[in-house]
């Protein structure tokens, strides 16, 4: 083979290049598919875009809840310069020492990456950095969310508060792949930031964008069909008027016990305070430590009284009952029972009335609250009836189209009587018919019955949301929770005689301290025993204006004494102010005032803030 | 000299420069782009270093062009071996270390890598050598000198702990002997071993094939059972020698080394010794056809493949312009080597026609090896692709070798007979 080693070259040349091209094309354009995969799993990440959290208005389109930034500065090691630690300490007011050993920390976590070193700096702080971002090489801000409370009402059961997802919550939410929570999101813990939070929250939106070799962000993906807006989130009208919270807020100082305010002709909350609350605020700024103190405190004010506080209704159960009794004949709407200051079933020792009020008819018994006439009733009644009577009321039975935490409550029957008793006759339900005994109702379901009574026997489902507001389109939504009522078909004369008992209430019996000048009002006020030694507790009932109601209340003082001493002027007051838009000055108003201010819980722990 | 562009061979220059073209862009995507932020402050600046260089490296070429070709042949083939013994020497005494190999001499605030400016000084001393036994009718004798010529600069090299470049110099002795008239068979006995140990690594049974087909092969072409024989006994003592070594010599981390690239992507490899070669494949992979454009490389612009402007300079190329791209570069390596290797053809004077040859030779080394190595086909072996991959030292000594062919081609009727 006596070839030219030349062309022997040039052979080789080509085979080797030809070599590699196959190659090339092998890896291009026939793997191009499986190694490309590769390529983008090393460099394709996807990043949430997290909704702006729906802000909450009040039913004046008031603004309660929002969001506010919040400044933290950051460190990125590998940038941070040692003639920056003085500058940043003399802008945050910190000593030098402190950047020292932030930026430390921050080394050992992350040398290429911002890390957070100082939260919650102000305003002023965030922008001097800013503006002296040049000799601040290495220093970085973030601007993250926070909620807000700009009016000066708390309702902190009423509104609820964030916290982080936990672990458990995570888990199971991940089923729900479009809410797409991950770890550190807050979310609705309490009342209207629970019950609404996916519809506050939104669905997240994607980011896609390249990360280079250290998993540092290089650039965004670019092609803009990867990406997807968050949507979804919405702004909340409740049907709460935030100047009756914040009276009653201001009026229930030192006290235990809570309000429910209704709008009667739709079931909307006007009002839903619980004490001892606590501060909203502090918790969104400080959440960690301030949740830690709050569910160590001894007076437990994350509980929810309004909606979960059971205690048995005293005498604001009257009406219900004499109701209960005019539609089981048990009692002739007519008929007067005699009352000689006892029922003779407890021959004077047992079953008690305030005084010997002689012949009552049932607008006498209700006005003069007398519990010989109620025993009477209870006397003649067949629990079954009762309890399924009252059921109807929204007593003993949760509802399910409401979102918030509840209790069910306790309204007794045979089945719990044989449970708990081992011996029972019919006096031992005879306290049923005065609102005492085995039994318990939550301030909310007072006051859902309290409106029935009010707008002519229509029961509505209470409900703090009037409506919502989608962020992006603006569509109003109305939420299936604000049902129609539902019709209790309660005898119009029967209704007519129990309003009428309510209204003198006002006018001339327990409640006439607690008249609201100028607007006829009817209500009923309420002793509802404590165990032990306690005082007990003051409950009332109200709705005003008597001939077309507006606002139906349920106020329960615990441990203040009778219904009229506490109880009674605080439900006036808010009234009052819902009806006229304020309460003008008047020896009325004053004498209220004074007796609700001066009224406190016995035992009360002081409240820290 | 009134007409004397008229011998230069353009297309070469042509060729030359497109390929400084691409690598100025490659460059400037794997520096200048989102990479930048994240890279050392001296690779930052490595387009503009480049672009120094490739001044510095048109200066050589010029100056390459103008000696007067008797005084090159006469005189500083000598001058460039002695300095260039006596610059490897100096490196390893006085040189600093970069990645493991101590090449590195600092000249007035220059770096300069030893090992690369030594191949030229080697190929002229070695073309010199061979050149004369042809005259003299003994070529056997000139080839065993080249072995020493060539033999010491290796010997330095491998002390420097620079493998890769030392292979280039052993891979230029089977080309200048090819050229020099020594009989395809004895060269063959060289280029044997290497292939079937490459095969003995990717696949025992493929290099038992490769050597009976060699044998085969041998025996059709010489009708002697010697060249069988010897055929056969190279190829499978290569491959025994490999698969004992590979199995008992060699420590695990450097067998790992040198078969990861047959399977980059295998468990034990993706994240150690495979991740440079499997991160290149994927980046060049994903360019598919046309590439994802300038600047617009995933892979390239997050630094996915280490020494993605140096060594593996094509990666970027072959992600950022596809496979038009890659194969461009391609072409115009196959033009280039050709063409010189044409033009060699042409000079009738044998130590001009070696010089142009073994720079041809030299090249095609680099770019095998170098492709080779960034596609998955070969161990990685640090060597840079010639005229793309940054590097000043690289660029100088390329085209400075590349000026000397010119020279001696454009000036081949002016080239004494005796030197």
């Amino acid at each position: 083979m006596n070839s030219n080693p030349y062309n022997l070259l040039i052979y080789a040349v080509i085979g080797l290049l030809t070599i590699l091209s196959v190659r090339l094309f092998d890896l291009q354009v026939v793997k191009v598919k499986v190694l490309s995969e590769i390529a983008d799993g090393n460099s394709v990440r996807d990043r949430r875009v997290l909704p702006v959290r729906g802000s909450i208005y009040d039913r004046d389109s008031i603004l309660l809840v929002h969001n506010v930034p919040t400044y933290t500065i950051t460190l990125t090691p590998r940038y941070f310069e040692d003639s920056t630690t003085g500058v940043l300490g003399k802008h945050l007011a910190i000593p030098d020492s402190m950047v020292t050993s932030r930026l430390k920390e921050a080394r050992q976590w992350n040398k290429w990456r911002p890390s957070p070193a100082f939260s919650n700096v102000t305003f002023e702080q965030y922008s001097r950095i800013l503006e002296d971002s040049y000799l601040l090489t290495g220093v970085g801000t973030q601007v993250q969310q926070r909620r807000d409370y700009p009016t000066g009402v708390n309702a902190s059961h009423a509104l609820g508060y964030l916290g982080e997802i936990t672990k458990e919550e995570l888990v199971s939410s991940e089923t729900n792949p479009v809410l797409n929570y991950g770890q550190g999101d807050l979310r609705g813990q309490s009342g209207i930031e629970l019950g609404y939070e996916e519809l506050l929250r939104g669905i997240p939106g994607k980011e896609r964008y390249w990360v280079n070799v250290n998993g540092l962000e290089v650039k965004k993906y670019g092609k803009r069909l990867s990406d997807r807006q968050p949507r979804g989130n919405h702004d909340i009208y409740l049907t709460l008027d935030h100047r009756v919270q914040a009276l009653a807020e201001s009026l229930f100082v030192n006290k235990r016990g809570a309000v429910v305010a209704l709008d009667p002709n739709d079931g909307g909350i006007i009002a839903l305070m619980s004490k001892p609350d606590y501060s909203l605020d502090s918790l969104s700024i400080n959440r960690n430590e301030y949740w830690q103190s709050l569910v160590n405190h001894k007076e437990q004010p994350l509980y929810n009284r309004a909606t979960m506080n059971l205690m048995p209704p005293g005498s604001t159960w009257k009406p219900l009952m004499a109701l209960f009794g005019m539609s089981h004949d048990l009692v002739h709407p007519e008929e007067s029972i005699y009352c000689g200051g006892y029922h003779p079933i407890g021959r004077g020792r047992i079953f008690r009335c305030l005084s010997a009020h002689g012949n009552q008819t049932v607008v006498e018994a209700i006005k003069n609250s007398c519990n010989t006439f109620f025993f009477e009733l209870a006397r003649r009644m067949n629990l079954t009836d009762l309890k399924k009577y009252v059921t109807r009321f929204g007593f003993g039975i949760q509802d399910s189209t409401y979102r918030f935490e509840q209790t069910a409550g306790l309204i007794p029957d045979s089945a719990y009587y044989n449970r708990t008793r081992n011996y029972w006759t019919k006096t031992s339900t005879m306290n049923l018919g005065v609102g005492q005994g085995d039994m318990g109702v939550t301030p909310l379901q007072l006051a859902r019955y309290t409106a029935a009574l009010a707008n002519g026997g229509t029961l509505y489902t209470p409900h703090m949301v009037a409506y919502l507001s989608e962020s992006d389109t603006g569509n109003k939504k109305i939420l299936p929770d604000r049902t129609e009522g539902v019709q209790l078909d309660i005898d119009p004369t029967h209704l007519r005689r129990v309003r009428e008992g309510m209204r003198l209430v006002m006018e001339q019996g327990t409640g006439y301290m607690a008249q609201i000048p100028g607007i006829p009002s009817a209500g009923k006020t309420g002793t509802a025993q404590a165990p032990g030694n306690l005082t007990d507790h003051s409950v009332f009932i109200m709705f005003a204006p008597f001939e077309k109601p507006e606002i139906a209340l349920a106020v329960q003082c615990e441990n203040t004494g009778d219904g009229s001493q506490c109880a009674a002027p605080i439900a006036s007051l808010l009234a009052e102010q819902y009806l006229k838009g304020e309460v003008p000055s008047s020896w009325r108003a004053e004498i209220r005032k004074r007796r609700a201010l001066s009224a406190t819980s016995q035992s009360l722990i002081p409240q820290t803030k | 000299m009134r007409q004397w562009y008229k011998n230069l061979d353009w297309a070469t220059l042509l060729i030359w420069i497109a390929l400084c073209m691409c690598s100025l862009t490659a460059i400037y995507s794997s520096t200048q782009g989102e990479a930048q932020q994240f890279l050392l402050d001296k690779v930052q600046e490595s387009f503009q270093r480049q672009l120094k260089w490739l001044g510095i490296s048109t200066l050589g070429l010029v100056i390459a062009l103008i000696i007067p070709v008797k005084f090159l042949l006469r005189y500083l083939i000598f001058l460039a071996y002695i300095t260039t013994i006596g610059l490897l020497i100096a490196a390893l005494l006085f040189g600093t270390e970069v990645k493991g190999a101590r090449s590195w001499i600092h000249i007035g605030g220059i770096g300069f890598q030893s090992a690369e400016l030594a191949k030229v000084g080697s190929l002229l001393m070695s073309a010199h050598v061979l050149a004369n036994g042809v005259r003299n009718k003994n070529i056997w004798q000139a080839a065993l000198i080249t072995l020493g010529i060539l033999g010491l600069p290796i010997l330095l090299i491998i002390l420097q702990n620079d493998l890769g470049t030392a292979l280039v110099f052993v891979g230029l002795i089977p080309i200048l002997w090819l050229c020099t008239g020594v009989r395809l068979r004895t060269v063959g006995l060289l280029i044997i071993p290497p292939i079937a140990g490459y095969l003995a690594v990717v696949n025992w049974k493929i290099a038992l094939g490769f050597t009976v087909l060699v044998g085969v092969v041998a025996w059709y072409s010489t009708q002697n059972f010697k060249w069988l024989a010897a055929g056969i006994l190279v190829g499978s003592m290569t491959i025994g020698i490999a698969s004992f070594a590979l199995d008992s010599v060699l420590q695990p981390h450097q067998v790992a080394r040198i078969v990861s690239f047959t399977n980059p992507e295998a468990d034990e490899y993706r994240y150690g010794v495979g991740f440079q070669v499997s991160q290149s494949k994927a980046a060049i992979a994903s360019g598919g056809w046309v590439g994802k454009g300038f600047m617009e490389g995933s892979q390239t612009q997050g630094r996915y493949i280490s020494e993605q402007s140096t060594d593996f300079v094509f990666s970027a190329i072959g992600e950022e312009w596809g496979f038009l791209g890659g194969i461009l570069v391609l072409l115009l390596f196959l033009a280039l080597l050709l063409r010189l290797i044409t033009l060699s053809k042409r000079i009738n004077h044998p130590l001009g026609s070696l010089i142009v040859v073994g720079t041809a030779g030299i090249f095609l080394i680099h770019v095998v090896i170098n492709l080779g190595m960034v596609l998955g086909m070969l161990p990685v072996i640090g060597i840079p692709l010639p005229f793309l991959s940054y590097g000043g030292s690289t660029l100088l000594t390329n085209t400075t070798l590349l000026g000397l062919a010119l020279a001696v081609y454009m000036k081949r009727g002016e080239l004494p007979f005796h030197v």
